[in-house]
């Protein structure tokens, strides 16, 4: 039979409606089935104004045997197996035949008592209890009160009604009763609407203006910009965020379109795009990659036939594109490298100083990144787009709009006419925001964003910061990833711990954690995020535990050797290798340095092994400095016939130590070759796990 | 509809909702929020109910007079409802129609807006409200303020009256508005914009003005010491002016605005606290 909820709020943030409307799905669901209530199709709908949680329940709880304990069986019974009086007097008070009573075990013991069935409770009762505890419990990044009450949600409470099987489930919650009655849109439709059902309620409210499915409204508004754009041959610039943001603050979406005057299409695209998007939630319009002088808006009515709300929108982007015009040529005043020395003003973090400190250590932390990376001709640009990347922060455009921080600045300095490396790696520094966004195109903004997330990184747990599940306050986690993700991507072969041992070196005299301690938290970190970043690509995490066993401090080698683990694992040689090499890893545990001699060898299959290592040795040792592991790893595999009928025919454990020293410093060889390539032992092979 | 009458309607709009019609307070002040009809009087148990206008000055918003949307000094309608009533958006909603507005032929949004001002340690939750696009008003829930948790919770409406007003004359430009018939808000303003701009950006001397702050800062503590109370928030008012106009010649540092900030806002929850103490008392 139907359930139908709808609590009625002020407007709440779009993001608060997503969550407690999957908080109500669940919570529902774990009341209902504790509760013994058969739930089918349960669903919830909603927009700013309304939570509604609709589902289709049994009629109501099945009845159940219930045991009632009287006294305990010891004193229930004379001597001579007749009652006592305490089974007299229990089966009296509750108003039951004597002989009717039985010896019945519970948990605590055998007492004397009696079954009944116990009727199940109608939903009614159930909700009208269970209701006020579900919507106790919805939890919000932020809470209010309001008026005289002590209750805190995202936004004042105004209507609950609440429906089972077409009758109002009675229940009282903060001052609100429930009822079967709702009201049409606020603003353009502010009527009360009874309802006894779904289907009605469904379609009273849109009769009212109000399109409670989430699913409904996003069609209406995709079908209104292809509407629109129809005439235009133009597009909407695709923005998933703000249009799941906006279908959640709307219950009537009308999709509105405006234009401004084309000479603010002189504005970079970057400023229009972030005036209308973070400045008024507009879409814009495009052509191709060109941008038209247009936009589309989403707004919360029925109609503009007066042409009201577009022309409204219309001044108001008007308006934030004036002053973005005035932020654009009032900043074009200044050089960005007079602005440099005020940077001393702008604190990067207390003990780390100010941002002019920092641009000069990332002044040479980019020289030393362009010299190991082949970017020598490019090493002053890189100098300079150093030194100049955060004097954007001191913008009026970036004080406006925060977002735009680095790419104002590549911007600026590409109109003031500095070389297209420097404001390109300005421009580009910041990124990727995100493990999903893209990494710097060039490499001066890949070698620039790298020093700089470096240097945060470093410093930050330099000074003694710690991050933990929640607090990351200096983004430290997403640093460390895009560093990786730079590496990774723009094939950055360079020692990490070098580079953190020039960046603690450049952070010296700051520093309060000691160094050898420091570095070793930072390479930590770092194999942390980068066993996350191949876990995400959906690597084995034995695979992982294998490639990263060599250390890090390659990155790009550490994945190539996940690549070819991967790449291996299939292959018919894989298993019985990795059987090897642990049989090999396990008798050398403990096992002393001892040299080996060639001339102590007594059997054939010693003199075999030793001179196909040789050979292998040889034909890898490119391979491995190429990091080729994949081509090494294969001819690796070719020690495993030798190796076979070492282990066959040749006792290791020899009763003459000189000989059994001897045959285990072989076999440390071996270990030492493949332990270049990856840890095998670390890997679960199937004939183990059986 | 001109400036006054937008006032004069407002005033009686909301004198008939049973609101004190305060005078504006002859401070400098960054928001309506900050006077003592508003600070004051959201703290403590007593019901309280206030309507009035308020000049409220932010010096970085200075454009010498060039910009059609953006002065140093704008007008705002300030309404204080203690406890918040259930029905405060509707009211709301009905105000704008007292105004002329048929709310029926445009797009009115309650948009998510959270407000906070650390200076006054004051924080509240609620929306911008948006008329077909443009901000008119900022409707907020005071949650705290003075660092004091509130209880009972009052509202806060606040028009922008120029917004609006740009709104009702369907004017594109700050200073063709009128405020009455024959005299424009281009004849009140459009010079005061001017030096003000110069005076907030480049004349205002920071040596003095910090050292004004800090003897503002100084009395401030001593009054609160005294327990005169309504004379040390007069002077922390005082403080944040001073802070305003350091801010917009450039004048402080990341750490030197924390720090600032925090000093005003030490001085202001002691008031709060004390006041608070007081009120019980009496």
């Amino acid at each position: 039979m139907e359930f139908l909820l709808e609590i009625m709020t002020e407007e709440l943030p779009s993001s608060h409606v997503k969550s407690a409307l999957s908080q109500l799905e669940e919570k529902f669901s774990q009341e209902l089935t504790a509760a013994r209530i058969g739930i089918k199709n349960l669903k919830t709908l909603g927009t700013c104004r309304r939570l509604v949680v609709l589902a289709d329940l049994e009629a109501g709880q099945p009845d159940e045997e219930e045991i009632v304990a009287g006294p305990p069986k010891h004193i229930s019974f004379l001597a001579d197996g007749n009652f006592s009086s305490a089974a007299l007097g229990f089966a009296r008070s509750q108003g039951i035949a004597v002989e009717k009573l039985e010896v019945i075990r519970i948990q605590k013991g055998e007492y004397l008592g009696f079954k009944r069935l116990k009727k199940g409770r109608a939903i009614e009762e159930i909700i009208g209890e269970k209701l006020p505890a579900i919507i106790s419990s919805l939890t919000f990044p932020k809470n209010m009160r309001w008026g005289e009450r002590s209750f805190c949600f995202s936004r004042p409470l105004k209507n609950l009604l609440c429906l089972f099987n077409g009758q109002v489930v009675p229940t009282e919650f903060e001052g609100l009763s429930s009822g079967n009655r709702t009201s049409g849109h606020f603003i353009h439709s502010p009527v009360e609407l009874k309802v006894n059902n779904f289907a009605e309620y469904y379609q009273r409210l849109k009769e009212n203006f109000v399109l409670i499915d989430p699913q409904e409204r996003k069609q209406s508004i995709l079908r209104q910009f292809q509407e629109k754009l129809a005439g235009l041959n133009a597009q909407v610039y695709p923005d998933e965020g703000l249009l799941e943001k906006l279908l959640w603050n709307v219950e009537h979406p009308l999709v509105i379109m405006g234009s401004f005057p084309e000479k603010y299409l002189n504005l970079p695209l970057e400023v229009l795009a972030t005036a209308m998007r973070e400045g008024q939630k507009l879409f814009s319009v495009v052509k191709g990659k060109r941008q038209l002088p247009y936009f589309l808006g989403i707004a919360d009515a029925p109609a503009d036939p007066k042409n009201f709300l577009a022309s409204g929108n219309e001044r108001v982007l008007k308006a934030r594109l004036e002053d973005a015009r005035f932020f654009w040529e009032n900043d074009l005043k200044v050089q960005l490298s007079a602005r440099v020395s005020y940077l001393k003003n702008v604190v990067f973090q207390e003990k780390l100083g100010s941002y002019g400190d920092k641009v000069e250590r990332l002044q040479k932390l980019v020289a030393y990144l362009a010299d190991r990376l082949d970017l020598k001709s490019d090493r002053k640009d890189l100098s300079e787009a150093a030194r100049l990347c955060k004097a954007d922060l001191l913008t009026g455009m970036v004080r406006e709009f925060p977002e735009l921080q680095g790419k104002m600045g590549g911007l600026y300095a590409r109109k003031q006419r500095y070389s297209e490396t420097i404001s390109r790696a300005i421009y580009e520094h910041y990124l990727p925001l995100s493990l999903e966004d893209s990494v710097p195109e060039s490499a001066g903004g890949a070698v620039l964003s790298f020093a700089d997330k470096l240097d945060t990184i470093v410093g930050i747990f330099g000074v003694g910061f710690t991050i933990s599940g929640s607090s990351d306050p200096f983004a430290l986690r997403r640093n460390t990833h895009a560093i990786c993700k730079i590496i990774l991507e723009k094939k950055f072969h360079l020692s990490l711990s070098r580079t953190l041992d020039k960046t603690i070196g450049l952070l010296a005299d700051r520093l309060t954690v000691p160094v050898d301690q420091l570095k070793k938290r930072c390479l930590e970190f770092f194999e942390g995020r980068l066993r996350f970043i191949f876990e995400k690509k959906g690597y084995r995490y034995d695979l992982i535990n294998a490639a990263l066993a060599p250390g890090i401090d390659y990155l790009d080698y550490a994945e190539a050797r996940i690549k070819a683990l991967n790449e291996l694992k299939q292959s018919k040689n894989f298993e019985q290798f990795i059987l090897m090499a642990k049989r090999v890893k396990n008798i050398l545990k403990e096992v002393p340095k001892i040299k080996l001699d060639s001339a102590l060898f007594k059997e054939k299959e010693e003199n075999e092994l030793y001179s196909a290592l040789r050979i292998i040795q040889n034909n890898t040792e490119d391979l491995l400095a190429r990091g080729d592991f994949a081509g090494a790893q294969k001819i690796v595999f070719r020690l495993q016939m030798p190796l076979n009928n070492f282990f066959d025919r040749v006792l290791v454990m020899a009763e003459d130590k000189k000989i059994r020293n001897n045959r285990l410093a072989l076999l440390t060889q071996v270990q030492r070759l493949i332990q270049k390539i990856a840890d095998y032992s670390q890997i679960v092979v199937e004939s183990e796990t059986k | 509809m001109s400036m006054q009458e937008l006032f004069l309607k407002l005033y009686d709009f909301w004198s008939k909702q049973g609101c004190y019609i305060a005078p504006t307070y002859d401070l400098e002040v960054g928001a309506g929020t900050m006077t003592p009809d508003t600070f004051f009087r959201v703290l403590g148990k007593k019901p309280w109910k206030v309507a009035y206008v308020q000049p409220s000055r932010r010096p970085t918003d200075g454009r010498y007079g060039e910009n059609p949307h953006r002065v140093q000094k704008h007008f705002q309608f300030q309404v204080i409802i203690k406890p918040s009533s259930a029905n405060i958006q509707r009211i709301y909603l009905d105000s704008l129609t007292s105004l002329g507005i048929n709310l029926s032929e445009h797009d009115l949004r309650f948009d998510e807006d959270d407000w906070e001002s650390p200076t006054i340690g004051a924080w509240g939750v609620g929306w911008q409200v948006l008329l077909d696009g443009l901000e008119i008003t900022q409707f907020t829930y005071f949650q705290q303020a003075g660092g004091l948790e509130l209880y009972p919770v009052s509202v806060e409406i606040t028009y922008g009256l120029e917004r609006l007003e740009m709104f009702l004359q369907q004017k594109d430009n700050i200073y063709d508005l009128k405020w009455s018939d024959d005299v424009s808000y281009r004849d009140l303003r459009f010079q005061e914009e001017k030096e003000f701009s110069v005076y907030n950006f480049e004349q205002a001397d920071c040596q003095m003005l910090q050292s004004w702050f800090s003897s503002a800062e100084k009395e401030a503590q001593r009054l609160i010491n005294q327990n005169l109370l309504l004379p040390a928030y007069d002077l922390c008012l005082k403080c944040s002016h001073l802070f305003n106009l350091l801010d917009s010649r450039g004048g402080i540092s990341v750490t030197e605005r924390v720090k600032m900030i925090g000093q005003i806002r030490t001085l202001v929850n002691q008031i709060a606290k004390k006041f608070v103490e007081r009120e019980g008392e009496s």
